[in-house]
């Protein structure tokens, strides 16, 4: 089975207005020490991890490309040296179109990154502008010329105040236009305590109903470009998604550094301290960050293997089911399959949401639940 | 002939709701010493939660006293709390049958109220000698004269010696103590005679047996009597005899004229109904004491437990309640969407709405309930007649000749502004005009005629709400009319459900329903496919609603962090499916049943 490496990256230039990770976007001077602290954990790691190898690593924040590029340097180096990560890992990282040189991209080649995520969000000036970004629409296209020829992802957010079904389609096609061989489009999640969840309890942004009408023209469009939707919210060009990702809803295990970061290795899934002073304490004085532990019992393990396995457009396969849980999926669910079987594709071992009801899993999945 | 203590009065307090005749017993308890003051709680014979709560009284409880007169003799009173609300006008009439006189309280703002008539003529019927008093005059709004004047008018009654009192501040109580002596009789009766007490109330003692509240008309009963009532073939062995204390204190033996309670491990409710008249086994009575008229419920609904696996709680629960409120009436009944439960009667609607708060706060048990019905008569075409209270026991609309529905007079009383509003309201629910009377300036009593099938739903809000409060009502049944009704059904998804379907007059099916289908829709989460919610008399659809299929329904991000909130997010969204009937495919919310049924918009 596959294994992933994440990396949380806290800092940023701007908060934008629906971002609710770990970020500050007032503390770049620490991002020396808050790296060399992430080494150290990687350090801290690395026996425990001894015999795993790794097939993704993944950059993410925050705003990765907004700390100096020689850090992403010696974190890449950082990685190969405490685990065993594979020849040709995916190697991904995260930028803001806003914060980017061609020296940066080029840098970044140079130790490895091989996939590039680039915050796109909208292709509509306004939109970014009311949301928060520090960049253009421009900007985005001066970025993705620089990621000429390189595989890369632009990720796409549904669910703005005023967005038209056209705006969504526009920025597809924007996006698809300069070359992005992978692209996420997210509804976006009003959550409280971000500055749009008040935009969001005055009715300013799209409800259920118009989100889900803004899906549906995005994914025709992707469609009709050439993308496949291989999960609720990412669509790739054949051949480009993202094997970090798929990890996840493969329930692979993955390992997490850096505030904030989550990790599941041999079934345990713990997550690291989301205060950036205690992260450096613990760090500095020898200790993992670690503040929630849970071990995921057989019956948690089925669900979750069921829960993400359904949100992919590959579905379930039984026999991966019998594989790791020794039963029947087809027995061990009956009653489940039955209730949903009107919203269900089954051939043979494979079981998945037929496409038109994806967005709508929720309801399908939560019959999959135990009790 | 050896006649009963001349130093007995046994009485009761009646009055309408909120007149202060709690307050009043809890005064004159006090001032015959049968409780200190320091040990005093506001309302002692309230002692169920929801009677305190609601400030009314449900139960009758009785009380023993003693009061030393102004003639220097000691007296035993004997009082018997009684509840004010139309709907328990059986347990009053129970306690009148125990007693010799009455106080009626009045309250000197408010004057003569619905249930104040209703309960003057229950004690009249009972020859009981009243005393009227006029309470509340502490109030700045008090008009004692004109109170006393409308007794005099509306009732018939001298009330130029009525005390004025205030319960509240404690004026004027030893007045009523001593009126009660002067004026109501002491008990009737023969010591000499075959053993005679009637039952006028019981409930289930865990250790001791059923307990029984009576009044010893003739003869005498102690500990290691046998036993038996007049109905029933069974003989019992007296454990224990005494009066209330208010608890229950032993005595050696109760003779003609007191009232007390006999234990005698009864373990059966059903061989000793309240109303009996309980004898000497050795030496029985010939005739029995008339008893009580038995009330036939007049409300109707179902009642099913939340969680299908407690169906033999639900049970439990009411067979328990029915222990000591003979009036509760329930059978099995089932349902195709909400499962077993059973059909229980009331006597009025807010008899029914204790109910379910008893089942639910003392047997911790959450319940679903349907639609208030009444009970219809229905004439079928081969000449035989049935009663239906459930609309789907109804037989199918070819075999009806005829329907006739329970016709009740209602009696309103209002201050005159509100005559425009209240006629309006009557008029709706079909009632029809009887008289009108002016009671005095300020207050109007109009009489209707009405279906009662109309008051079930939300009558009293609605007289309430109009009048801002000042109008109170009052209805007695009277008959069954014949009437042009329908059942009206409800199809979620083209399948009928039978637990919404309920029987209402023609004119009114179309308005209904087509309100039913707009509060469904909004009540029904979406799901995911379009259900079409309709409502239909015989197989005709006549009005639709379609609730919308759900659209967006998932967590857009899931990667290594999200994983345990999606979870959890779906474990909650589990949690609440586990609320839902499955009506068909279609998933209804258990509260919903009962949301509906707010039909009016006023």
């Amino acid at each position: 089975m596959m294994a992933g490496i994440y990396v949380h990256i806290p800092f940023c230039k701007s908060k934008c207005s629906y971002c609710d990770f770990t970020s500050y976007p007032d503390k770049l001077c620490y991002a020396e020490s808050y790296m060399a602290c992430v080494y150290r954990e990687m350090s801290f790691r690395s026996d425990e991890l001894k015999g795993r190898s790794f097939d993704t690593l993944y950059i993410g924040g925050g705003t990765p490309s907004v700390i100096d590029e020689s850090y992403i340097g010696m974190l890449v180096a950082s990685a190969r040296k405490n685990f065993s990560l594979s020849k040709d890992a995916e190697v991904t990282i995260e930028l803001n179109p806003g914060t980017v040189t061609a020296d940066k991209i080029s840098f970044y080649k140079k130790c490895g990154i091989n996939r590039f995520s680039v915050g796109l969000q909208s292709a509509i000036d306004g939109q970014l502008e009311d949301i928060g970004r520090i960049h253009t629409a421009q900007d985005f296209k001066d970025c993705a010329a620089l990621l000429k020829g390189e595989n890369f992802n632009a990720d796409v957010l549904i669910g703005l105040k005023g967005q038209t079904a056209g705006d969504v389609v526009y920025t597809i096609d924007f996006a698809a236009e300069a070359g992005a061989s992978h692209i996420s489009m997210y509804a976006l999640t009003p959550e409280d305590g971000t500055p749009i969840y008040t935009d969001y309890l005055n009715g300013e942004l799209p409800d259920g109903d118009e989100v889900a009408s803004l899906y549906e023209a995005g994914y025709a469009r992707l469609k009709e470009l050439g993308f496949v939707r291989y999960e609720v919210s990412n669509f790739c060009k054949p051949g480009k998604g993202s094997l970090h990702n798929l990890n996840y809803w493969r329930r692979g295990e993955y390992i997490g550094f850096g505030v904030s970061a989550s990790s599941c290795i041999d079934n345990v899934r713990f997550t690291n301290t989301f205060d950036l002073d205690e992260y450096f304490k613990c760090i500095l004085s020898g200790h993992l960050p670690v503040i929630t532990s849970e071990e995921i019992d057989e019956e948690g393990r089925k669900e979750e293997f069921v829960m993400l396995a359904l949100r992919t457009s590959f579905g379930l396969d039984a026999s991966e089911y019998k594989r790791r849980f020794g039963g029947d999926f087809f027995k061990d669910y009956s009653a489940a399959l039955k209730k949903t079987s009107r919203w269900l594709d089954v051939s043979g071992n494979n079981v998945r949401i037929k496409d038109e009801f994806l967005f709508v899993q929720n309801s399908i999945i939560v019959e999959f639940l135990e009790g | 002939m050896k006649k009963p203590s001349q130093y007995i009065r046994n009485f009761c307090i009646i009055a309408h709701i909120d007149h202060g005749k709690s307050t009043l017993a809890d005064r004159i308890m006090e001032l015959t010493g049968q409780v200190s003051e320091r040990d005093m709680e506001d309302q002692l014979l309230d002692s169920m939660d929801i009677e305190r709560e609601r400030g009314i009284t449900i139960k009758l409880t009785p009380v023993r006293m003693f009061y030393s007169a102004d003639d220097g003799k000691e007296y035993v009173f004997n009082l018997i709390d009684t509840p004010g609300h139309v709907d328990f006008t059986y347990e009053v009439s129970r306690s009148l049958a125990a007693c010799e006189g009455a106080v009626l309280v009045v309250d000197a703002s408010q004057g003569i109220e619905a249930q104040t008539l209703a309960n003057v003529y229950l004690a009249l019927e009972n020859d009981l000698e009243i005393l009227p008093v006029i309470n509340k005059i502490d109030l700045p709004s008090a008009r004692p004269e004109e109170a006393k004047k409308e007794i005099e008018d509306v009732i018939g009654l001298d009330a130029s010696y009525a005390p004025l009192v205030s319960a509240k501040e404690g004026v004027n109580i030893k007045e009523i103590l001593e009126d009660i002596v002067r004026y109501f009789p002491a008990p009737q009766g023969d010591l000499d005679a075959p053993l005679k007490a009637l039952i006028f109330d019981s409930y289930y003692d865990n250790y001791k047996g059923v307990i029984l509240f009576v009044r010893v008309k003739d003869g005498e009963v102690k500990k290691g009597d046998r036993i038996k009532t007049f109905r029933s073939d069974k003989i019992y062995e007296v454990t224990e005899v005494g009066v209330f204390a208010p608890g229950l204190y032993e005595k050696s033996g109760l003779s003609a004229g007191e009232v007390g309670y006999i234990a005698a491990s009864i373990k059966s409710i059903q061989d000793v109904a309240v109303g009996d008249t309980v004898i000497n086994a050795e030496r029985p009575a010939a005739e029995p004491l008339p008893g009580y008229k038995k009330v036939q419920p007049v409300v109707f609904c179902g009642i099913y437990p939340l969680d299908g696996s407690k169906f033999n709680d639900l049970k439990e629960a009411l067979i328990k309640l029915r222990l000591n409120d003979a009036s509760l009436v329930f059978e099995p009944d089932n349902s195709v969407a909400l499962g077993f439960g059973f059909r229980c009667g009331f006597l009025g609607l807010l008899h029914m709405e204790i109910i379910q708060e008893r089942i639910e706060r003392e047997f911790s048990l959450d319940i679903i309930t349907t639609a208030p019905s009444v009970s219809y008569k229905v004439v079928k075409t081969d000449g035989s007649e049935l009663f239906v209270d459930n609309p789907s026991h109804l037989p199918p609309q070819s075999e009806i000749e005829h329907m006739e529905e329970p016709i009740v007079k209602v009696d309103i009383y209002s201050p005159p502004d509100y005559l425009g509003p209240i006629m309006d309201l009557c008029r709706e629910k079909r009632g029809v005009f009887k008289e009108m009377t002016y009671l005095d300036a300020n207050r109007v009593r109009l009489v209707y005629e009405m279906p009662l099938n109309e008051i079930i739903f939300e009558f009293f809000d609605s007289v309430k709400s109009r009048t801002r409060g000042y109008a109170s009502f009052d209805y007695e049944l009277i008959g069954y009319s014949t009437s042009k009704l329908v059942k009206l059904d409800i199809l979620l998804n083209g399948e009928e459900c039978d637990a919404l379907s309920m029987i209402v007059h023609e004119d009114s099916a179309y308005l209904r329903g087509r309100s039913l289908c707009e509060n469904l829709k909004d009540a029904i989460p979406r799901q995911l496919f379009e259900i079409p919610v309709q409502a239909a008399i015989g197989g005709r659809i006549i009005a639709r609603e379609t609730v919308k299929a759900m659209r967006k329904d998932v967590l857009a991000k899931c990667y290594g962090g999200d994983i345990t909130r999606k979870k959890k997010l779906l474990e909650k969204q589990k949690e609440g499916k586990k609320r839902m009937r499955t009506i068909g495919s279609v998933e209804v919310p258990s509260e919903v049943f009962m949301q509906i049924l707010k039909t009016n918009k006023d």
